[in-house]
């Protein structure tokens, strides 16, 4: 049997993330992740912004970054225009368009610089209590072995699976999964290349359509649908947004992308004893915008630096590790609560009633792009907006 | 379950099945059918209808 401090579960980011910062902190670390490469195939539409990147400490690499972001497009279902760009305003937060697969692929190298060691096309099958630890039992090709660490950080994505086995309640809802679905697309026309453009009403129930350019005429061209809130499937959605949308009349698709994304925000519990649970795994996406990139991250860097305290101090007990559930909370809590009720308000409009706040917007002068800024405005131009949305702003 | 081979392993039905039973490796789908509630949930999320009840 093999033993470690800590076993993350996952090189996505946020797994990725926790292995780096508990390496960093000194505890032996190992990373397993079931696919053959990490990154691939990709589950995402790639826009990430520049605070974010930032302030987890991770410096902007040519090699992953496709495209630098201009501004934003939000289309209505009549196909009115709110072009929030930077020759109308400032942009401090403008963000990138990534390529996943090597982005994903250099957060792990970061891990194992950091310490950790990797173990690729290893999957972790079930896991059972071991006095004060866990023993995960994983398939590796032919090999069935164990691995048996004092901290579990169950890192699986939208899976959740590693944490239900501990007893925790981080299922996702059907209501609350966003079915994605995504051309990545050449020969896409923009009207302007380095705007990322977003399109909603019935065009995506529960959700809304997106492209996102990577350069050249190259974009992620997606959306996301809640199941239940549609009789057709996402992928018939996506066929017809792209026979509809004036810039894929004459594109191609060169991939295809599919894969959930859980936006009803965070569970109650995502810590246990001997086990921290990160990224979508535990909800740690923006529930607006279903961006998890640096959401998770942040999430895996917290679990990272208390699973490393607490190798120190030799206690991996839930009492210990609910100082995970306090800094992450308090570091990202609010803004997923928040973005829960601006969600559920703008899912609740009619194609008629996003019209006229399209239209409404036209008017108004942003004076940043920020989701904030545009739930300020949302709450200006609505009355229904500010009954729902006036407390949260 | 009926796993259609267009299926894309990325997980989604495992991620809203409320019983936890569905295994996804790199390329493969594995039903623990025996507590299977037949609830539907899975076969419902799938973006490209890769899943149907046996
Ligand atoms: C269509 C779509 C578009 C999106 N667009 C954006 C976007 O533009 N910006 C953004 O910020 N977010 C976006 N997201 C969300 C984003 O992709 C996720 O939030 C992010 O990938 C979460 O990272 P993670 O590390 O938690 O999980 P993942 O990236 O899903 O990684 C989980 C890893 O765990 C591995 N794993 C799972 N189970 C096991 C097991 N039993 N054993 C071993 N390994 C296992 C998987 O192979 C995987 O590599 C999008 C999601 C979708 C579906
Ligand atoms: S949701 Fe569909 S495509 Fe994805 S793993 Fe499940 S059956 Fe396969
Ligand atoms: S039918 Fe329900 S219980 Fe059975 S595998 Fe699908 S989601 Fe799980």
């Amino acid at each position: 049997m093999i033993k470690t401090d800590v076993l993350v579960i996952g090189s996505g980011p946020a797994g990725s993330s926790a292995a780096k910062h508990a390496a960093l902190g000194g505890a032996d670390v190992i990373l397993i992740d079931k696919k053959s490469e990490i990154g691939a195939p990709k589950r995402c539409a790639e826009g990430v912004s520049k605070g974010g990147l930032e302030n987890l400490g991770i410096k902007p690499n040519p090699r992953w970054v496709t495209k630098e972001l201009d501004g934003v497009r939000l289309v209505s279902p009549n196909g009115t225009n709110v072009w929030m760009t930077s020759d109308e305003i400032k942009l401090p937060e403008a963000g990138y368009i990534l390529e996943r697969k090597v982005f994903d692929k250099h957060m792990a190298m970061d891990a194992a610089r950091a310490g950790a060691e990797i173990r690729v096309k290893t999957l972790a099958k079930g896991m059972k209590k071991d006095k004060d630890s866990y023993i995960v039992t994983c398939e590796h090709m032919e090999d069935l072995f164990e691995i048996k660490a004092k901290i579990i950080i169950a890192a699986d994505g939208p899976e959740s699976r590693v944490a239900r086995w501990a007893g925790l309640k981080t299922a996702t809802k059907a209501k609350n999964m966003e079915s994605g679905i995504q051309f990545e697309m050449c020969g896409v026309e923009m009207e302007k290349q380095d705007v990322i453009e977003f399109y909603f009403g019935s065009v995506a129930p529960g959700g809304y359509a997106w492209i996102f350019p990577k350069g050249e005429d190259i974009a992620n061209v997606g959306l996301a649908v809640i199941a239940l809130d549609t009789d057709k499937t996402a992928y018939q959605h996506l066929i017809e947004f792209v026979e509809n949308c004036p810039a894929t009349q004459n594109a191609q698709a060169v991939e295809l992308n599919v894969g959930g994304d859980p936006v009803g925000g965070m569970p109650k519990k995502i810590y246990g004893d001997n086990l921290l649970v990160v990224g979508d795994a535990a909800g740690q996406v923006n529930p607006l915008t279903g961006g998890g990139i640096i959401s998770g991250m942040t999430g895996g860097m917290h679990a990272g630096i208390v699973a490393a305290e607490a190798i120190v101090e030799e206690d991996y007990s839930e009492k210990k590790l609910k100082q995970y559930d306090k800094n992450v909370r308090e570091d990202i809590g609010d803004e997923i609560d928040k973005y829960l009720k601006v969600k559920d308000y703008a899912l609740s409009l009619s194609d008629e009633e996003l019209d006229s706040v399209a239209k409404a917007f036209q008017d108004i002068e942003f004076k940043k792009v920020s989701t904030t800024e545009l739930v300020k405005s949302l709450v200006k131009v609505s009355p229904k907006a500010l009954l729902k949305l006036g407390k949260l702003i | 379950m009926i796993v259609k081979d267009w299926c894309m392993y990325c997980g989604e039905c495992a991620g809203v099945c409320p019983k936890n039973l569905i295994e996804v490796k790199e390329i493969t789908l594995i039903f623990d059918d025996k507590d299977c509630k037949e609830c539907n949930t899975c076969v419902k999320a799938c973006p490209i209808s890769a899943l149907e009840k046996g």
